[in-house]
């Protein structure tokens, strides 16, 4: 019996060691995603490089609080999510103090009538936009709204996974997101045709 | 501004979710039949979808290899 205990033992390590190994693997494999979620949540690449360097180290130390099977990509970016609350780079600002936002069609409508003159095709109008235009009003909305937009709309990730990564309620996703796309819309026309006239 | 009966006003509702695909058989049907009949609002559905494709492809940027080599040196197992 001893001596089964003291057979399995190495084995178990062997074991471990092999888990430890694909969890890091699979983990690395995930980084240009993990980083193209995280580089658009803080304002600069050396911010998100760092914060990729903490959310690794940590996710290295803690590997064991993984569950083989679920979402990886989910739980690393649930580490950074956190990591970058915690080192309080961000002001956590009520949703209900900000500005009410146009409605969904805002953008297109003042593209159209700003080219008007032009005969522009309405196929292309988003073509007016450049990508210059598009990552500076994304930086523009406030944090809680840009996060989700951020995970579902550039990371892909389900309202459920956002949800969880956030650690908010499926509906404050849905809000959040829903506002935040109107006010990403107003940051893009002021930028792509100027201030309202 | 149009009033509370106006179907575009509908139509623009329902286009975040559906676009996110989260509307239910009877919502998106509803939206459909509003679109096919309807340019104004067909627009800029179109646009919309054009407009998320955009956004991200324009914030995607690459990680530098040095992050990779960096992140990769932080395992413990090695």
């Amino acid at each position: 019996m001893s001596e089964m205990a003291r057979d399995s033992e190495p084995r178990r390590l062997a074991t471990d060691v092999r888990d430890r190994i694909r969890f890091e693997e699979e983990a690395l494999a995930l980084s240009d995603q993990v980083y193209r979620v995280a580089r658009r949540m803080v304002s600069s690449r050396d911010e998100a490089e760092d914060l990729m360097q903490e959310t690794y180290a940590r996710a290295f130390r803690s590997w064991r609080s993984y569950s083989p099977g679920t979402n990886l990509r989910a739980w690393l970016l649930r580490i950074l999510t956190n990591l970058n609350i915690d080192r309080g780079r961000r002001k956590q600002r009520a949703p209900d103090t900000q500005p009410l936002e146009e409605g969904d069609y805002y953008l297109y409508n003042r593209l159209e009538a700003a080219s008007r003159d032009g005969n522009a095709d309405e196929d292309r109008i988003v073509e007016r936009l450049s990508q210059d235009d598009i990552v500076g009003a994304l930086s523009a909305v406030p944090h809680d709204f840009r996060d989700v937009i951020v995970l579902v709309d550039i990371g892909d990730f389900t309202y459920q996974d956002a949800a969880q990564i956030l650690d908010i309620p499926i509906g404050t996703v849905m809000s959040r997101l829903h506002r935040g796309r109107r006010i990403l819309k107003q940051e893009l026309a002021e930028r792509a045709v100027g201030g309202v006239t | 501004m149009s009033g509370c009966g106006d179907p575009c006003d509908k139509c623009e509702q329902l286009m975040q979710p559906y676009l996110d695909r989260v509307l239910d058989e009877a919502e998106r049907a509803e939206a459909e039949s509003h679109l096919e009949a309807c340019g104004y609002c067909a627009k800029r559905f179109r646009f919309e979808e054009q407009l998320r494709q955009f956004v991200r492809s324009a914030c995607c940027e690459e990680m530098r290899p040095e992050l990779g080599a960096k992140l990769a040196s932080l395992r413990t197992s090695a």
